[in-house]
């Protein structure tokens, strides 16, 4: 690690749980205060997605970061069974995914991205057509 | 390889296109809050988006590229970038999507004062 000390950084191994479940508990905590402010579908979609997402950075990251779970790497012998290792790969993808998607469809409906920006001007406000009256 | 890895690994594609597609929903998002808010939350929630991208791109694409000639012509520099840059990008992508979404959530209750 003599040259990559400062890139070593981001994957200390003592510190990289700590910081996940801090981040996780703090991303739960903001959005529920976000959801308070928005309407109810935001709500409902900004607090799922923050929960899968808080359980999944504050329970399941931190156990793989600290090398409690084993990771699933195709082609890999385990030290444990092989069918725990994938059920806890599956449960890692569907819970990170899945959270993300809720969450980035909550805060794109709070930032209203979904919503046209103003009404158009009607068409028949137009008052001539160019195929008419060339003369 | 038994079928339980097949489908588990079918579903992964399924499963990150579903990350992909809600980070790019979050960066989508946090452009919008930037432009429309002018809060600083809504641009440090963009760079947290991109840095996450970048990092799951990396992770999704290295096994199909990186392999002993590659990690013997980019020598222990590149690849120690290899192994520490990876965990650093989703660490700081975290971090400011956790750090944006709460300085738009303050500017958003000082706003609503």
């Amino acid at each position: 690690m003599s040259d990559g000390g400062f890139l070593a950084l981001g994957s200390i191994a003592a510190v990289r749980p700590v910081f996940l479940i801090v981040m996780g508990v703090f991303l739960m905590l903001i959005a529920w205060r976000l959801a308070k402010t928005s309407g109810v579908w935001t709500a409902r979609l900004l607090v799922a997605g923050a929960l899968l997402l808080g359980f999944g950075y504050a329970v399941i990251m931190p156990l793989f970061a600290a090398g409690v779970i084993e990771n699933y790497l195709p082609g890999r012998h385990y030290h444990g069974s092989a069918a725990t290792v994938v059920a806890w790969h599956l449960v890692r993808m569907a819970v990170m995914n899945t959270g993300w998607l809720l969450f980035g469809l909550g805060l794109a409906m709070h930032a209203k991205i979904f919503s046209s920006p103003a009404p158009r001007p009607r068409a028949q406000a137009r008052s001539y057509s160019p195929h008419e009256s060339i003369t | 390889m038994n079928p339980l890895h097949e489908i588990i690994l079918k579903n992964g594609l399924l499963f990150d296109v579903l990350g992909v597609i809600g980070l790019g929903l979050l960066g989508l998002a946090a452009v919008k809050l930037a432009r429309s808010h002018q809060s600083w939350g809504g641009s440090m929630m963009a760079m947290g988006a991109i840095a996450l991208l970048l990092a799951r791109l990396y992770l999704v694409l290295a096994p199909y590229f990186i392999n002993d000639d590659v990690l013997g012509s980019i020598g222990p520099i590149g690849i120690s970038l290899t192994i520490g840059l990876p965990p650093l990008l989703l660490s700081l992508g975290l971090a400011s999507i956790v750090w944006g979404l709460w300085g738009h959530e303050r500017w958003l209750h000082d706003e609503n004062r």
